[in-house]
């Protein structure tokens, strides 16, 4: 499988936190230990440059704004599209189009750049089959997987920053927005997610009244708490 | 129970008449709900939850003493009213001094203490309000303002309408027409605020909160209101200091603060609004009839409960039936040859906005919205242009001529010479450079090398005219595009510096050094940084210009040092975003050092700097900007600092003489003068503070803002020099005006027109 062949592996649900419900796995259960995009680095000059090159732009396009900004030059240099696996930094830059695992690899790279605190984030998003089935199509087309999609939910990634004292907001780098912590159902809601953070220790954030405990996969609902905290 | 709700405009900024109307609706079923209106053009009136409809002729020509009197009697039968329409809120707050139970609207009182851009009731809220100035200012602190603020700035007019000014030439189009459209000059300037837009609504009786939401917006007209939000109680932190500020208002009505939360979590309030929002009935299909909530405190009568149907709303577009008894009107003819049918404001707004005006409920104070009084005369002109003015025998003076200000200038070279030599260190020097197309006049070029400038050069035949000016060649820096014109003029010593605005350019630099053609202590090169128009220097804005850049870099020489090139005109960017740009260089150039092995040793900076910008407080920022320098790049031992028309920009004048006055009753009068936009071609990019020296008494005064267009000499169209100033009422022919600020590119750029 080309994605698994880069992409980090990160199974730390079943080794550190136990299973969790059989509910929630239908929601998430395909990509229990699916590894979070990781851009990679030949090691040489070439990925150097762009490296350098795509965080001089940040300091560009921020312009002054805050550095909790959203980096939504991003989405707006590179279109939405099938990326393949294994990538790059400079064959990433370089691109017309990037999925989002390789948008929110960059716009996590610019917000530790920028000394903002922040976790890359896996997500499930509803969306419909119609729209899934149209999306599917245009990523086989291109050969690349479509292993993200399940029926009328899809695997997505984006980055979540601590902005005051264990609270995150979640930024979607694809869609150039963030996500809205009161919807968990419906077309173009959040699911379920699982933060990315140091394995070594249990870290737990708030977002909007959902409880999230880092490295595991919960689904997101009313009042949503991660296992380990109930 | 009888409820007259006015406001029922419903196009694509609409009113809220309609969603309290439905709002109402559901909660008293059995109220008789009054439709008010002063147009038949405004389509709300067709609306089906009102059970009559009152239309009142438009506002201009409404006879507001009897229509007031229409009302109290209304209000006197037990009949409630509710407006949703500013003006009409204002106007009832001074026909009922007193107020009046059925009223809900707040007092005179409370709405001067809401009133924009100050907002005095904000103090008790946990929110900041958006810098502003009033239009009161003169243009001149107008535009020092919009530099400030990067030029993200909103001119508003007094009650609604908000534009956005990008430049000089586009603020001054916008006021003209802002101030003819609302009547009044009473206009004021703030800056933008970068964030999401959310408000708060609220209901309340004498000065009790009744009830309030919150709500975020979700989508967007065209024109920034509200298409679709999401309503939720509002928070505690804002609840409890809202409360106590709708107390002391003691506040009856409805009411929006329209707010901006930064990416900071910052709230920036930008007005209350003295009526209920137009989504207000978004927040009663939340579960939260606002409307309904006011009734209730103001009768006691129990309102049906609102069910809520989720926490969300949005617009739709519907199409209703037309009343029998209010057929649609015709369509105004279109004007000959014009474009649409010109139908704003049916109901008259901007007529009643200038009733209003006259009725002195917009008064003019004078004040630049902080409580300081506005001066409008010499004081404002800096001491030594009036004493380098007034020592000029005009009497010999042919005009349209330049002034040379002599005390000036020498006064801003030599300050510039002793802020280089405070500001360098062991580690790192300053040093100014002269740009020569600046203005290349002997006298300026004599003053920069005497206050130990280097020069700045963009072309051979501007290295040949330092050189003759007695710079020697390693003082003279060359740049630019068309570096190589005029090869005959190349010097045989080495130059300072030489910076290449392409990577083509490198290349032919690289040979020239090569074949011992040029000689340069400094090669280097231009940054075009991105997100900022220009068509100099090398762009970086793409991975791969950027990978040949750095490739380019090594085959720089290596007996020579290495520098790099940054200019930007800080007057068109603004000031606040040069100087993030200046750090985002520094990045760059960060960058670029470790990944060409290059170690960068001079940095050459500039330009474009507005003279009151410069002079300001650049001590504190060209300190703050060497410890900068030395953070990113150790290495660096030169800045070069090139001010561009921070010194040549103040230290000339223009003098020109009135030939004609034309007076035009009601309208605005024309002053012919021998100068022309020949003369003053930088006439719309920056004002020009001007001096009136009265030819019969000899008495000088400064010009502010008024009616007269100051029109030039030459039979061309747009030959305007300036627009909207105060000639005295005793001017005559013969008369002397003089264009400060005049010394920079408009007389470098200035041409022979119309002179045979």
């Amino acid at each position: 499988m080309p994605l698994g062949a880069v992409k980090k592996f990160n199974n730390l649900d079943q080794k550190v936190f136990g299973n969790s419900s059989l509910l929630s796995k239908k929601v998430f259960g395909k990509w229990q230990n699916f590894p979070i995009s990781m851009i990679s680095h030949h090691g040489r000059m070439c990925c150097e440059i762009a490296r350098e090159w795509f965080n001089a732009m940040d300091s560009s396009q921020l312009s002054g704004s805050s550095i909790f900004s959203g980096p939504r030059w991003i989405r707006q240099r590179y279109d939405w599209g099938p990326t393949k696996w294994k990538i790059h930094w400079c064959e990433v830059v370089r691109q017309k189009s990037l999925d989002c695992g390789a948008q929110a690899a960059l716009a996590h790279e610019v917000f530790i750049m920028r000394g903002v605190e922040c976790y890359q984030a896996q997500l499930v998003q509803q969306f419909s089959v119609e729209a899934t089935m149209q999306w599917a199509e245009r990523w086989r087309a291109e050969e690349t997987s479509v292993f993200w999609i399940n029926e009328n939910l899809i695997y997505h990634e984006c980055c979540a920053i601590v902005i005051d004292n264990g609270e995150i907001k979640l930024w979607d780098a694809s869609s150039s927005c963030w996500i809205n912590p009161k919807q968990f159902s419906g077309y173009g809601t959040l699911r379920a997610l699982r933060l990315f953070a140091e394995p070594t220790k249990i870290a737990i954030f708030k977002w909007g009244e959902h409880v999230i405990t880092a490295n595991l996969w919960q689904e997101i609902k009313k009042d949503s708490v991660s296992a380990i905290v109930k | 129970m009888k409820i007259y709700i006015s406001g029922l405009y419903s196009g694509t900024n609409p009113q809220p008449g309609i969603g309290i109307a439905r709002s109402l609706r559901q909660a008293y079923p059995q109220a008789r709900l009054v439709g008010v209106e002063y147009s038949n053009r405004c389509s709300g009136i067709h609306w089906h939850d009102f059970d009559e409809i009152w239309l009142q002729r438009p506002w201009e020509e409404l006879n507001l003493k009897s229509h007031g009197k229409e009302i109290e009697k209304i209000l006197e039968a037990g009949g409630l009213w509710i407006s949703a329409n500013d003006l009409e809120v204002i106007w009832l707050a001074s026909v009922f001094p007193d107020g009046h139970a059925n009223l809900l609207t707040p007092s005179s009182d409370a709405l001067s203490q809401v009133s924009k851009p100050a907002i005095t009731a904000h103090k008790l809220l946990p929110v900041g309000i958006p810098v502003y100035v009033t239009n009161e200012l003169s243009d001149w602190d107008l535009h020092a303002f919009c530099r400030q603020n990067d030029w993200k700035v909103w001119l508003k007019g007094p009650y609604y309408e908000a534009v956005r000014a990008g430049n000089w030439a586009e603020f001054q189009d916008v006021r003209v027409k802002l101030s003819k459209a609302w009547s009044t000059d009473k206009l004021f300037l703030q800056s933008h605020v970068t964030g999401y837009e959310e408000s708060i609504s609220l209901s309340a009786y004498n000065g009790e909160l009744l009830s309030s939401v919150q709500m975020r917006k979700r989508d967007l007209t065209e024109i920034s209101k509200t298409w679709a939000g999401e309503i939720s109680p509002v928070p505690a932190e804002l609840l409890n200091p809202l409360r106590q500020m709708i107390k002391e208002l003691n506040w009856t009505g409805g009411a929006e603060l329209e707010m901006v939360r930064d990416a900071d979590d910052q709230l920036w309030l930008l007005e209350i609004n003295p009526r209920y929002p137009a989504w207000i009935h978004g927040a009663t299909i939340a579960g939260h009839n606002l409307p309904a909530g006011l009734i209730e405190g103001a009768t006691g009568l129990r309102a049906q409960k609102s069910p809520a149907m989720g926490d969300e709303f949005t617009r739709v577009v519907l199409e209703v039936p037309v009343r029998h008894d209010y057929p649609l009107p015709s369509l105004p003819e279109p004007f000959g040859g014009g474009i649409g049918h010109s139908l704003k404001h049916p109901s008259g707004l901007l007529g009643f906005a200038n009733r209003l005006h006259e009725a002195g409920f917009a008064e003019n104070n004078n004040c630049d919205g902080h409580g300081r009084i506005v001066k409008n005369d010499l004081s404002g002109v800096p001491k030594s242009f009036v004493e380098d003015i007034t020592e000029v025998d005009f009497q010999n003076v042919q005009t349209p001529s330049f002034l040379f200000l002599e005390k000036t200038a020498c006064r801003l070279f030599r300050r510039a010479g002793r802020l280089s030599k405070k500001l360098s260190t062991d580690q790192i020097q300053l040093t100014n450079a002269y740009s020569i197309k600046t203005n290349p006049d002997g006298r300026l070029i004599k003053l920069a090398r005497e206050a130990g400038f280097l020069v700045e050069t963009i072309s051979l035949l501007e290295v040949d005219k330092a050189l003759k000016a007695g710079f020697k060649s390693n003082q003279i820096i060359l740049n630019g595009p068309g570096k190589w014109w005029r090869r005959e003029f190349l010097p045989a010593e080495p130059l300072r510096a030489v910076f290449c605005d392409s990577v083509a350019d490198l290349r032919r630099l690289v040979a020239s050094m090569l074949i011992g053609e040029l000689k340069a202590e400094i090669a280097g090169v231009r940054l075009r940084t991105p997100n900022f128009p220009s068509r100099f220097g090398i762009p970086i804005d793409t991975p791969e210009v950027f990978k040949t850049l750095i490739d380019s870099i090594e085959i720089l020489p290596r007996e020579c040092g290495f520098g790099i090139h940054f200019h930007m005109a800080s007057s068109n960017v603004g000031v606040e975003k040069w100087w993030h740009l200046f750090e985002s260089v520094l990045k760059w150039c960060s960058s670029i050092e470790a990944l060409s092995g290059r170690i960068i040793q001079v940095l050459d900076v500039g330009g474009g700097w507005f003279p009151d910008d410069w002079q300001d407080d650049s001590d504190a920022h060209f300190a703050k900007a060497v410890a900068k320098v030395q953070e990113y790049l150790p290495h660096v031992q030169q800045i070069i600092s090139e001010p561009g028309k921070a010194l040549a920009q103040p230290s000339m004048a223009l003098a020109m003489r009135i030939l004609e006055i034309q007076d035009f009753s009601g309208a605005a009068t024309d002053v012919v003068v021998d100068g022309s936009i020949a003369e003053l071609p930088m006439y719309f990019l920056h004002p020009h503070r001007i001096l009136y020296q009265n030819a019969r008494t000899g008495m000088w005064q400064s010009l502010g803002r008024g009616k007269a267009h100051l029109l030039g000499r030459l039979c061309m169209e747009n030959d305007i020099v300036a627009s909207n100033v105060n000639v005295p009422m005793d001017a005559e022919p013969g008369d002397l005006l003089v264009f400060c600020d005049a010394g920079a590119y408009d007389r470098s750029m200035s041409y022979a027109f119309g002179r045979g």
